[in-house]
């Protein structure tokens, strides 16, 4: 492996942001390669991040299903269950999705190395595979999709076995007793709850004084109130003073104010930190900002013009949908095509119960607008929430000033992350609140949400003339 | 006495032995170890008003057949455990303290040295063996992100039928008065240590992944549900193997091995876990005093 392979696109990541970047290049015809350091395709969302955690929050749903059955049905759940058990799919549903995206690799015709990625100038780029061989690759275009890991604060003695990150918590046997999370991120919030659901005694520490800090503030509440329903407890506005292993059986947590915190394990998620190290900027001029990001304009293009950064390495929101979108938006910019019109990322959180976002929520709104109204339709309120028992639902539709023009959606409750696109289209399509209430939805669904809330809109608005005509 | 598998390749073994070996392994006459390295010192240290649950852990720890003992009983019906206790630590987490001191004792009571007259040194090489392929499979669990705990209890038990095999090989010749050369000794303890080890491991209802490590850690690719635990466990063998025989194989010869690309380990990362070496070594020292 000694002479100089050229490639149109090099791709340095196959996560979803470098997958769809890579796929985006072959449909346009170009030659591709991308660079993989894992044996396989699809980078932290398939072996560690998305998927795993996600079939871990199935299993816990159905737990939570079955334990809601069990009055009428005379089911138990075993109390102690080994988190193994609650991953049996996990295997399967990595193994596909991994085949499916190999597939999708190889069906494009794009080339696979696996390696570790450095740059020995703008435009060479040295792999180093896992047994020690050398190739040097030149491209037209470098697209930088290396991801990002759980950050680990040089105070926090994570040992990956007692105090462990979002990279090593699903690496535990059995289901701890108790379970101290640090951080009221998304990840910390997902894993907070999950826990929670499958009955471990968990309890959130964070600095602020509700997690998701950037999430609609009455979607967080009914999400804590959930989450404290399952037993959990959040401990806001505390700063963390120390973290030690006990040497015995627990993570003793200090806190600034004096309280002390026992648990079985404990989960650090303050945040993530972009896979830059290994790449060798330097050699390119590249330099990353203060945050430890790579530094892009809108097109996800750094400093140098055919280099660009994709993914969590350029910072927020750090979602695989973004991702993606910014894989294939910075190929297409490469290349001189059309990226598209989008109304916006929407944001899925998998708490239990789920959280959703598009477009601006209430508080933006309102520093935005004058007397925005606010349609809400509860879970509870809807026929098909009855049926399958989801009492902790919530939709909120924003609308202008007038009540006509939606501006965005946010949902908490089971399905949210599934229903938060009835409001995408309809902001893409600069749809009306009353299209919502003029349309049929099929009955019984959650989706009708969106019809009770453009009917709590409209009555609004006809208050607001009728005040306003007096 | 070496632990490396491939030195004992092509050395004959004394037929007679052999085939007593074998009969006796076929016929379930092989003396299981009930040895609690630190047996002795937990018994005074249970006895001890002043002792805390920490050295009691701490010496738990050490001990690979008490550390088996103790996950035998914590599982047994005595216990009804829902699951499989899996480490030590979820031991103490679902014992107590107490309980597990009580565990400790009795099995302290009840067990009784493998002692191999004219092999003490070798049964001491053995064990520090056990504790370097345990802290190594901690470390490499923890670059690798996988289950710490149970890596630890794999790499410590994996070899756990050698010094079986040692007393029923050492006991057959003296019986049959024939001599054993160091090679020929090793060559029984990698050719049988495995087979005796799945026996102990069924006897003791160890968890599975630990079963899986010592039945397959040489031959990772044939596990069938536990395939990094035996991964880990090979690759902990052989560093072990590395840093306590420095005569064993050079640097370039412990890295051709293909478990570092089954584990995804880079030249660095080997280089990292390498960096290791003192501080495994200051811990084998200190626990095998």
């Amino acid at each position: 492996m000694s002479t100089v392979i050229h490639y149109d696109i090099v791709v340095i990541g196959s996560g979803p942001a470098g997958q769809k970047a890579a796929i985006q290049g072959a449909k346009a015809g170009k030659h591709v390669a991308v660079i993989e350091r894992e044996p396989a395709v699809g980078g932290s969302c398939v072996y560690r991040g998305t998927i795993p955690s996600k079939t871990l929050r199935e299993s816990a749903l159905q737990l939570d299903r079955m334990k809601r059955s069990s009055t009428t049905l005379d089911m138990q759940v075993p109390p102690n269950l080994m988190v193994s058990t609650l991953m049996r799919r996990l295997d399967e549903v990595v193994k596909s999705h991994g085949d499916y995206m190999m597939n999708q690799l190889t069906r494009n015709g794009i080339t696979l190395f696996h390696g570790r990625a450095k740059f020995l100038s703008d435009s060479l780029i040295e792999m180093l595979t896992v047994d020690g061989m050398k190739q040097t690759l030149t491209a037209d275009t470098i697209v930088i999709a290396t991801g990002s890991r759980p950050r680990a604060p040089i105070d926090i003695p994570i040992d990956h076995e007692h105090i462990l990150d979002s990279d090593s918590i699903l690496s535990m046997i059995y289901l701890p007793r108790s379970l101290t999370v640090l951080g009221g991120g998304i990840i910390a919030s997902e894993y907070a709850s999950i826990f929670a659901a499958l009955g471990v005694q968990v309890t959130i520490i964070d600095r602020a004084d509700r997690p998701l800090q950037f999430f609609d503030a009455e979607l967080v509440r009914t999400f804590v109130q959930s989450f404290e329903q399952a037993g959990g407890r959040y401990c806001g506005g505390q700063a963390v003073r120390d973290v030690r292993w006990d040497g015995i059986s627990q993570v003793m947590t200090t806190l600034q104010d004096g309280q002390v915190f026992a648990s079985d394990k404990m989960l650090v998620a303050l945040g993530r930190q972009a896979n830059l190290e290994d790449l060798n900027l330097s050699a390119t001029g590249l330099t990353v900002t203060e945050k430890g990001a790579l530094a892009v304009n809108e097109h996800c293009q750094t400093a140098i013009p055919h280099i660009y950064g994709v993914g969590d390495l350029i910072g927020p929101p750090g979602l695989a949908s973004a991702a993606m979108e910014q894989g294939r938006r910075a190929v297409c910019h490469a290349l001189g095509l059309p990226e598209g019109h989008s109304s916006g990322i929407p944001i899925g959180v998998y708490t239990i119960p789920e959280m959703a976002s598009i477009g601006i929520d209430e508080a933006a709104a309102r520093t935005r607008y004058r007397g925005v109204i606010v349609g809400r339709a509860r879970f509870n309120e809807i026929a098909r929430g009855q049926i399958s028992g989801i009492h902790n639902g919530l939709l909120k539709m924003v609308a202008d000033p007038t009540g006509e023009y939606l501006l965005g959606v946010q949902i908490v409750g089971e399905g949210a992350t599934e229903l938060i696109h009835v409001g995408q289209m309809a902001l893409q399509h600069a749809a009306t609140i009353d299209s919502f209430v003029e349309n049929i939805f099929n009955f019984p669904t959650l989706a009708e949400s969106y019809r009770v809330a453009a009917f709590d809109i409209v009555g609004q608005r006809q208050k607001r003339l009728a005040s306003n005509a007096a | 006495m070496k632990t490396e598998t491939d030195q004992s390749q092509n050395i004959d073994m004394p037929e007679q032995v052999e085939r007593a070996l074998v009969e006796r392994i076929d016929k379930d006459r092989i003396e299981l170890p009930v040895l609690p390295q630190v047996a002795g010192r937990v018994m005074a240290l249970a006895n001890d008003p002043s002792a805390d649950a920490a050295r009691l852990s701490a010496l738990i720890h050490q001990d690979q057949a008490l550390a088996a003992h103790i996950l035998r009983v914590a599982n047994s019906p005595a216990y009804m455990p829902r699951t499989p206790i899996m480490s030590l630590q979820h031991a103490v987490a679902m014992l107590g303290v107490n309980q597990l001191s009580e565990i400790a004792v009795t099995i302290s009571l009840k067990s009784s040295a493998i002692q191999v007259p004219g092999y003490e040194a070798d049964i001491q090489q053995l064990w520090r063996h056990a504790l370097a392929s345990g802290a190594y499979a901690k470390e490499i669990a923890r670059l690798r992100r996988y289950n710490v705990e149970s890596a630890y209890l794999c790499g410590l038990l994996h070899a756990v039928g050698k010094p079986v095999v040692l007393k029923a090989i050492t006991t057959i010749a003296t019986e049959l008065h024939i001599p054993l050369t160091p090679s020929v000794v090793l060559a029984f303890l990698d050719s049988y240590h495995s087979r005796i080890g799945i026996m102990i491991a069924a006897e003791w209802s160890l968890p599975s992944q630990v079963a899986e490590a010592i039945a397959y850690y040489w031959v990772y690719e044939q596990a069938p549900s536990h395939r990094h635990e035996a991964m880990m466990t090979c690759l902990a063998d052989r560093l072990a193997t590395y840093i306590l025989v420095p005569d064993s194989f050079n640097d370039s010869t412990l890295r051709e091995h293909s478990v570092f690309t089954d584990l995804n380990l880079y030249p660095d990362d080997i280089d990292t876990l390498l960096s290791l070496k003192e501080k495994v070594l200051n811990l084998v020292d200190t626990m095998a005093q």
